[in-house]
């Protein structure tokens, strides 16, 4: 069993990461939610401070950390804004299947660089054909002498405007599905490529989508990471590592407003008395209390699962899906604590709720952790 | 050369303190202690003047119980500072600054350090003793409320600013020296994350309290120990006098004033 006891390293990393939240993001979170804008600033300190690319190993140059101390960051993160937390972590969802499928070579010149100096990167496997289903996507690599020519169109892709290199999920063949799919990492700067314009989006307004087209973009075969047709499971074990960090990105949001909400039904009266002091809001604030402590220790479950170095596919679903379908919950719940502010945008919970619903959706739709948590869960009686 | 930065573990400051069991201070169970105010200028400061002068290094020194003490000096070296010492003490001790300056000094008495900087008061008691005392029981002189402390190698001299009535007054000074700082002039740094992991291993030095004890002596106890350790009794409602007119509005307050509160007779 997890030991759920925090060790004095990991309250340092979760004091560092909350400071960081509360000094740097959160005042900004109101803004850039209202302007959609971009804190390119926030990204950089968050950068400095060591907060960006987490599961890079020391020997890189990174912090090297398991997933369990992730996790406590992240949450930490997602409390105060979690469209910028989308955009601080994408680096590790970008530059996971380097460490997965990469030289010794590939890792040691690539990973370097993002921890000797500020860069984004970004993970392009969803495109506007279909993102659930990864084995069927139409991105094209083309073997020309010692380079691929990729040509395709790659969508919803967190940080697509901001990064210097792009980690892509193309298929030689998509007749052979899975199979003929391969992955590359890919300069911004190679000719090319291109980002496309800012999506405007519901929720996660701080954090930067767009789509990105690659058009005859030359790609030297030493970029591609493992061997050709390695590109699909590099992918689905990238998201075997980044799926359990979305769980703590809920928990943090799922947080966030029932924090909100129980400092709100304190102050707010009505009837002579504070609405804490009215049943109905206390059994929601309690149903609101079990779905972020559930959210928070599926999440821990998880990681230290993997942390152990076990697959944890089973219990990683398990974790996204239920932090998600908890942060919608108890998002909407806090809402409903605050009555007709609840739903004005100067008060802080229905960003919340927008927020909350993009972690049904990416990284996985729920609908596919479902999926997989089914196949897991059957295996033992088939 | 050697800057030795003195701090202290005080609760953080969103914390609702309770009076322990026995009333003699607030009860720590709970309590999370931090690096806070004017000891993080102090740390800020002293990173600053060994960034300035080559082949310097800070050492982070406390006087205190585990494990607050311990997170404490490794949050400093978390910040930069190179080693730190840790004056153990017994968490029922409740030492008062004199006993905590001379348990401090006799851990340096060693190796008396040039310069020694500790924020001008801490940031829980604030009798801002600490730093005087020190300063008098290691015999070197002790300036208070400085800020923007500048070494000059040239004439081997240290600069700094002290805020007086109107305006900054500034005093050069030879080493040895002790300085309590200003709070917050300066913006303290946060510890990196590949820091916070380093400071995790690096080893402290530690001073059990039986060796200091035995140093101090007939002077190994609090010199005043705290009565009684109370909250602050919860403040009674205010009452609003409804009124006509002003005129009205004096009249009913006098009346009040002078019959139900009894300010006046
Ligand atoms: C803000 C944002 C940021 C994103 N960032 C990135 C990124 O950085 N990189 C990246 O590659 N992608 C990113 N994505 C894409 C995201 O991962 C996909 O949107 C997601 O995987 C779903 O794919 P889709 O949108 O094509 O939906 P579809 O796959 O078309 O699915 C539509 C609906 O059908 C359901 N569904 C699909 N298949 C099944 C099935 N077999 N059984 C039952 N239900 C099913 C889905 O759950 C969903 O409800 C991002 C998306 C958003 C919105």
């Amino acid at each position: 069993m997890p030991d759920f006891a925090l060790t004095e390293e990991q309250r340092s990393l979760q004091d560092l990461a909350r400071k960081f939240a509360r000094t740097e993001m959160a005042p900004r979170a109101a803004e850039c939610d209202r302007l959609g804008r971009f804190p390119e600033e926030v990204m950089r300190k968050a950068w400095e401070l060591g907060l960006m690319n987490l599961n890079i190993p020391a020997e890189y140059g990174g912090s090297g950390l398991g997933l369990v101390d992730q996790c406590l960051i992240v949450e930490e993160l997602a409390h105060a804004c979690a469209g910028m937390t989308t955009s601080v972590i994408a680096n590790c969802l970008a530059l996971e299947p380097i460490l997965l499928g990469g030289s010794e070579e590939q890792r040691r010149s690539v990973l370097s660089s993002f921890c000797s100096s500020y860069h984004l990167a970004s993970f392009c496997l969803t495109e506007p054909g279909g993102g659930s289903d990864a084995g069927a996507l139409q991105t094209r690599a083309r073997r020309d002498g010692d380079h691929y020519v990729l040509d395709g169109e790659k969508c919803f892709i967190t940080n697509g405007p901001h990064a210097s290199l792009y980690t892509v999920f193309a298929t030689t063949d998509p007749a052979l599905r899975h199979k003929g799919i391969c992955a590359f990492y890919v300069p911004r700067d190679t000719e090319g490529v291109t980002p496309g314009k800012e999506e405007e989006k519901m929720g996660h307004r701080a954090s930067s989508t767009s789509t990105v087209r690659f058009e005859r973009a030359r790609v030297p075969v030493a970029q591609r990471l493992g061997a050709e047709g390695d590109g699909f499971s590099i992918a689905m074990r990238t998201l075997d590592q980044t799926r359990t960090p979305i769980g703590a990105l809920a928990t943090g949001i799922a947080q966030a407003a029932l924090d909100h909400a129980a400092a709100y039904s304190l102050k707010r009266q009505t009837f002579g008395k504070p609405i804490a002091e009215h049943q109905a809001i206390q059994i929601k604030l309690a149903n609101m209390a079990q779905d972020v402590h559930a959210a928070r220790l599926l999440t821990w479950n998880a990681a230290w699962e993997i942390d152990q170095g076990r697959k944890g596919t089973l219990e990683s679903s398990i974790a996204k899906c239920y932090a998600s379908d908890a942060a919608m919950r108890v998002a909407d719940e806090a809402i409903q604590v605050f009555g007709g502010y609840g739903y004005m945008k100067d008060y802080p919970v229905e960003k919340l709720l927008r927020d909350a619903k993009l972690a049904q959706i990416y990284e996985g739709s729920n609908e596919i952790q479902r999926i997989v948590i089914a196949r897991e869960l059957l295996r033992p009686y088939a | 050369m050697e800057i030795v930065v003195a701090i202290k573990p005080v609760p953080e400051g969103e914390t609702r303190l309770r009076p322990n069991a026995a009333q003699s201070g607030f009860d720590p169970d709970g309590v999370k202690f931090v690096l806070a105010g004017y000891d993080e200028s102090a740390v800020e400061q002293a990173l600053l003047l060994k960034e300035s002068i080559p082949g310097s290094r800070v050492r982070a020194v406390s006087f205190g119980p585990g494990p607050r003490t311990e997170e404490v000096l490794r949050a400093a070296i978390a910040l930069g500072c190179d080693a730190a010492t840790w004056v153990e003490h017994p968490v029922d001790l409740l030492p008062d600054a004199v006993l905590s300056a001379r348990a401090v000094a006799a851990a340096l008495a060693a190796s008396p350090p040039e310069l020694l900087i500790c924020g001008r008061q801490s940031g829980d008691e604030e009798s801002g003793v600490f730093p005087g005392a020190v300063g008098a029981v290691l015999g070197v002189p002790s300036l208070g409320y400085a800020v923007n402390l500048r070494w000059d190698p040239t004439t081997a001299r240290l600069t700094l600013q002290r805020s007086i009535e109107g305006g900054l007054e500034s005093v050069e000074t030879a080493l040895p020296c002790l300085v309590g700082l200003q709070q917050a002039w300066n913006d303290p740094r946060t510890a990196k994350l590949p820091n916070i992991l380093k400071s995790r291993k690096a080893v402290i030095e530690k001073i059990p309290w039986e060796q200091s004890k035995a140093a101090l002596g007939r002077h190994a106890s609090p010199t005043s120990v705290r009565r009684q350790f109370r909250l602050p009794a919860p403040r009674t409602g205010a009452r609003m006098i409804p009124y006509d007119s002003p005129a009205d509005a004096a009249q009913k307050l006098v009346r009040a004033l002078r019959e139900e509160a009894k300010v006046f007779p």
